[in-house]
């Protein structure tokens, strides 16, 4: 087992690190707000040479549908992530790793198939 | 087969029996409800299919008494297992007979509410079983994300998707803790097995004792919002009063019962070593969780809000038995866990089978229940008085043993704290029952009768109240055989 002061020795260049992180953006802003010219313009607000001027306001309702398919993106998406490393491994591990694969597919096939007949890819 | 460290892995997938069985049963439940016109099944199949798993599950999981095996070193399957398994299975197997009328009328989404239910009762299992930080982890946020979406599930409620989401945010901020701490916990052990982080702690070489004591704070802090232990407690009343009664009831059975199975597991274990830096946090909590959660408990006047804050006062007595853990200690609180289950069913069957044909649930709302249906007043009187510990009922005899299991502890004085604030709690339940005996019935006075599932599962929970009060010797043996592989 590690004593104390080794343990926390291994993380000094962590703390460094963020400590020296923080200077950087304190410092920055500081800076910028210290010697950057100010002015205050009512053009300063509107867009900047291309694009066209805004109509309505930013924040407009969004379609909950939206975070659905994003929901299930995600699964699948992360369900990718999975199997990368077990497409290399697999052979060598042996037939347990591929029915665990299939079994871990069937179960978020099964999940897509109840989010399927709830009406969850339904564009209404 | 070998894990990356050698080490060989028991890959028996029939000690996973009843977990399994369980999960199987939830999907089944879910495309049965998601299918129901096509396969032209009634709603009352749902439950039925649920009870069925459950009862497949109870039976798989008998298979295992007196064995002690692990899976693949993640769960282990030992007589507690055993113990907590049947355990959990009865309360969700209660829960739905007692409730399924209240389900079909009030909750939204019948395949998910059954299947989340399924679901929790897994998470909560594994918890019992797990003996690996990692496992007993996952198995918290099964149960916990199950029952963060069953608390929003009530219809027509606004107060149900309040309670979900303040669940759900406290929730979250407790298990950053828990893992906190258990990183710390992994830091100081160099494992995740309960096992090896025990030998780590006991060898006393160990200089690690700031990490030790942060990660026990996170861990303790992680585990008492869990268990609704009083400073972490915010969160319960609102959850309980906006739920559904049904998982309320569920709330205050298997949610409790699993974190004090993981407590037992962890502090009767791997922590154990570590005691004198622990003893006194947990015992600072006891007394603070029994006091504060009975006296709050007085000015209630929601039943819901009432049974949540006693509730949060039977966690302080339940943290004595932590506070001292021995074989002796662990069995009594075993014993008391699932007196105070039993008893905390009775009343909210009861409570439940009220709101059914009233549709209220404060507890001026009980007023002349004696006339109106003196069965039910009959059997939420004797869980209340149970639950202040009332000779003859559950609650005297479990409470009784776990107080003196604590004083041969040589905690005399927490036990002292905890007989007085056990008085203060006979005067708040006196007042549900003083509504119901001493006062007139307001508005209609005729005598109605509850369902037959409604009879049931009243009639079971008042049957248990009073077995374990008068005839405890089967619990307590069960209690006795299933701590004892904590402490080998």
């Amino acid at each position: 087992m590690l004593p104390t002061d080794q343990l926390f020795s291994d993380y000094v260049p962590v703390l460094i690190a963020s400590i020296a992180g923080f200077i950087l953006v304190i410092s920055a802003l500081i800076g910028s707000r210290l010697l950057a010219p100010f002015s205050e313009e009512r053009e300063k607000g509107t867009t900047y040479e291309c694009g066209m001027l805004p109509l309505r306001r930013a924040s407009t309702n969004v379609g909950n549908r939206f975070y659905l398919y994003g929901i299930l993106f995600i699964i699948f998406d992360v369900e990718a992530v999975f199997i990368f490393p077990w497409v290399l491994t697999f052979v060598g591990v042996g037939p347990l790793a591929y029915w665990t694969m299939v079994t871990f597919v069937a179960i978020l096939g099964l999940g897509l198939a109840y989010a399927w007949k709830k009406g969850a890819l339904q564009w209404r | 087969m070998t894990d990356l460290l050698g080490n060989d892995l028991n890959l028996q997938y029939e000690l996973l029996g009843p977990e399994i069985a369980l999960v199987i049963t939830a999907a089944l439940v879910l495309f049965a409800d998601a299918f129901r016109r096509e396969l032209k099944i009634g709603q009352s199949a749902i439950p039925a299919i649920s009870i069925l798993g459950l009862v497949v599950a109870l039976l798989l999981s008998l298979l295992w008494i007196d064995e002690n095996k692990d899976f693949a070193r993640l769960v282990t399957i030992d007589n507690f297992t055993t113990f907590f398994r049947v355990l959990f299975i009865a309360v969700t197997v209660v829960v739905i007979i007692g409730s399924h009328e209240y389900i079909e009328r009030r909750v939204s989404h019948l395949g998910e509410f059954y299947s989340l239910l399924l679901l929790s009762t897994v998470g909560a299992m594994l918890m019992a079983g797990a003996r690996d930080l990692l496992t007993a982890y996952l198995a918290i946020e099964v149960m916990s994300f199950s029952l963060y979406i069953l608390v929003s599930l009530a219809k027509s409620d606004t107060r149900s998707g309040e309670a979900s989401l303040k669940y759900v945010l406290l929730g979250g901020v407790a298990s950053a803790m828990l893992l906190y701490g258990l990183s710390f916990l992994y830091g100081v052990g160099g494992s995740t097995q309960y096992t090896e982080i025990a030998a780590a702690l006991s060898d006393g070489t160990s200089t690690l004792e700031l990490p030790l004591l942060l990660g026990l704070a996170l861990i303790i802090a992680g585990l008492g919002f869990k268990a609704s232990a009083v400073p972490f407690h915010m969160w319960t009343p609102d959850a309980y009063e906006g739920a559904p009664i049904p998982i309320t009831a569920y709330l205050s059975a298997t949610s409790k019962a699993a974190t004090f199975a993981l407590l037992l597991r962890w502090f009767a274990g791997p922590l154990l070593p570590a005691i004198d830096s622990w003893q006194w946090m947990i015992s600072v909590l006891a007394v603070l969780t029994m006091v504060i959660g009975n006296l709050v408990a007085l000015q209630q006047s929601n039943i819901k809000r009432l049974l949540a804050y006693s509730s949060i006062g039977q966690v302080g007595f339940m943290l004595m038995a932590i506070v001292t853990i021995s074989d002796q200690t662990g069995s009594a609180l075993l014993l008391h866990l699932s007196g105070y289950i039993i008893t905390n069913l009775a009343v909210f069957m009861g409570v439940i089978a009220f709101y059914n044909r009233t549709g209220r649930e404060e507890i001026v709302a009980f007023r002349g229940l004696a006339q109106t249906n003196p069965y039910l007043a009959l059997v939420i009187t004797a869980g209340l008085f149970s639950l202040a510990g009332m000779p003859l009922l559950a609650g005297f005899l479990t409470k009784f043993i776990l107080f003196q299991s604590v004083v041969s502890g040589g905690y005399t004085w927490l036990v002292v704290t905890a007989l007085l604030a056990s008085t203060v709690s006979l005067y708040y339940y006196l007042q549900v029952i003083r509504q119901m005996y001493m006062y007139q019935p307001e508005g209609d006075a005729s005598r109605w009768r509850l369902s037959p599932t409604g009879y049931l599962a009243t009639g079971a929970m008042l049957v248990g109240v009073v077995w374990v009060g008068v005839y405890a010797a089967p619990f307590y043996t069960a209690a006795d055989r299933a701590i004892a592989p904590l402490f080998t």
